[in-house]
């Protein structure tokens, strides 16, 4: 939990009590009259602060001197009120309180406020993430990692959804970071593993389990007690491997490899998959009650390609603290048309090549010769007509125009959960047309069907 | 009302309030917390009878 400095200004004993009991766990400073108050706010620093108006019977609303007293200090001040005009409550505000709650029911109140203070402190750190942990400058990316974060101190399971290379690990670790657990960020992607090498990994195994298990280990079940337990690319594992999963999550408890004796772990889980979840529930690689135990919120994160912004905000952050390297209008230009497949990682890639090499000033040439043979991105749903036009002199207006097509049908299939009559209506196009772009992005199988 | 007993009457709302945020409390006290807080409530009680004399003899 967040340690905040809170102040209170409060004449009554008892009441002065009530709030030391509800603001425990933060450091809690009283102040009983306005000299005192004035004077407390003057050299100390706090995040919050309480304020009752009339400090006793005779007084004539002096909370209101401190409240303002406060507010120049940014202090979130907050009245709390028995039974205040209007009048006075709208001259609290407009010296600067920014909220209010009516006494005499501390309980609910004051855990209210709290919330409601930390979720906007945390809002308002979103943004230093954007700039560091999470760069985007996409409002759709950034509203929706932002309602994310909202999530994070819950035990809410959280989806990432997104292709390869698009930051679903560095979101699973800033979501971990502003959750509140204290124990560690534990990462594991299922795909490099086989089945039973899985198994051993995320359960651990005792010695003598298997051949080869020349000591016990623990597995990354029990690494993440406390934690958050990442699992990349969900939609590889194996269904029986999904089985004892979701045993495992609803029980909170295994037993590794040739052991009796149960493990238990306390981890939130974050899970990820470049797939589509319907599609592999629909083709039968994903069970249905596991997909329902791992997708409490999902974020869907965009291909770099439809965050055009990114592009130059990624280079520059990924040029600090390392070779400064400016780029020519044209190659400014030809990074941004390149699909980058490969995402934010394939970008990472280019600039580390670029700073191990000799030039500083990038030209044309330079990113044609790194990025040669990749596909020019075609088309953006935004309209990138320069982008559709370069494509159709490189490969030819009928292929341009099939990528043109391909991105808003497979971003259409992505807001419609893959639900593919309800793509052939949003856009009026026939079952051939909508098959014939699944062939073309490799869903042949599954356009086959 | 005269602006006295509106301040009177301000102070017994508050005073009340207080008292019934720490009766929600009270259960869930340790034994030490329980001594002080009920000596606190019995002063603020008798403070509200105070205030509840003081008002009867402006009304």
């Amino acid at each position: 939990m967040e340690k905040l400095d809170i102040f209170v200004l409060e004449d009554d004993k008892l009441a002065q009590k009530v709030m030391t009991s509800q603001l425990a766990g933060h450091n809690v400073d009283l102040a009983a009259d306005l000299k005192t108050a004035l004077k407390k706010l003057e050299t100390n620093r706090y995040h919050l602060g309480f304020f009752d108006l009339m400090l006793g019977p005779s007084d004539d609303y002096s909370g209101l001197k401190a409240i303002a007293a406060a507010a120049a200090r940014g202090v979130y001040a907050v009245v709390v009120s028995s039974s205040d005009s209007d009048a006075i409550i709208d001259r609290a505000y407009e010296l600067g309180a920014r909220d209010f709650y009516a006494k005499g029911n501390e309980g609910s109140n004051v855990a209210e406020l709290l919330r409601k203070f930390l979720q906007n402190r945390r809002a308002a750190g979103a943004s230093d993430i954007f700039a560091s942990a999470f760069i985007t400058g996409d409002r759709a990316t950034r509203d929706m990692v932002g309602e994310a974060l909202k999530y994070a101190p819950t035990e809410l399971p959280l989806l990432l959804l997104g292709p390869s290379g698009t930051g679903k690990t560095s979101l699973a670790r800033v979501l971990h970071e502003h959750s509140g657990r204290e124990g560690a960020f534990v990462a594991i992607n299922c795909s490099a593993y086989t089945e039973d090498l899985l198994e051993a990994e995320l359960f651990g195994y005792r010695k003598g389990a298997f051949t080869g298990a020349a000591d016990s280990r623990k597995g990354r079940l029990l690494e993440a007690h406390n934690g958050t337990l990442f699992l990349d690319e969900i939609g590889t594992m194996s269904l029986n491997m999904q089985m004892k999963l979701l045993k495992a999550l609803e029980e909170r408890c295994f037993y590794p490899l040739g052991s009796e004796k149960p493990e238990r772990s306390d981890f939130r889980i974050i899970s990820a998959t470049l797939e589509d979840p319907q599609d592999l529930i629909a083709r039968g690689k994903m069970r249905f009650d596991l997909f329902q135990r791992v997708h409490g919120y999902t974020v869907t994160l965009k291909p770099l390609a439809e965050r055009r912004e990114d592009i130059f905000l990624l280079v520059q952050h990924f040029m600090k603290g390392g070779r400064r390297l400016s780029f020519t209008a044209e190659a400014r230009a030809q990074l941004e048309a390149y699909a980058w497949p490969g995402n934010v990682r394939e970008l990472k890639k280019f600039i580390d090549l670029l700073s191990s090499g000799a030039e500083g000033r990038v030209g044309l040439d330079t990113v044609k010769k790194h990025l040669k043979g990749q596909p020019v991105r075609a088309a953006r749903a935004d309209g990138g007509a320069d982008a559709v036009y370069a494509d159709a002199l490189a490969r030819g207006l009928e292929s341009a125009l099939e990528n043109v097509a391909d991105e808003v049908i497979a971003r259409n299939l992505r807001e419609n959960n893959g639900v593919r009559t309800k793509t052939m209506a949003d856009l009026k196009i026939s079952t051939r047309l909508l098959y014939a772009s699944l062939k073309r992005r490799g869903l042949s199988q599954e356009a086959e069907k | 009302m005269s602006a006295d007993a509106s301040k009177l009457l301000h102070d017994l709302k508050s005073k009340c309030a207080s008292l019934k945020s720490a009766a929600d409390l009270y259960k869930d006290c340790s034994a030490a917390e329980k001594q002080e807080m009920l000596a606190l409530m019995t002063a603020a009680a008798e403070e509200i009878q105070r205030t509840l004399a003081a008002l009867s003899k402006l009304s």
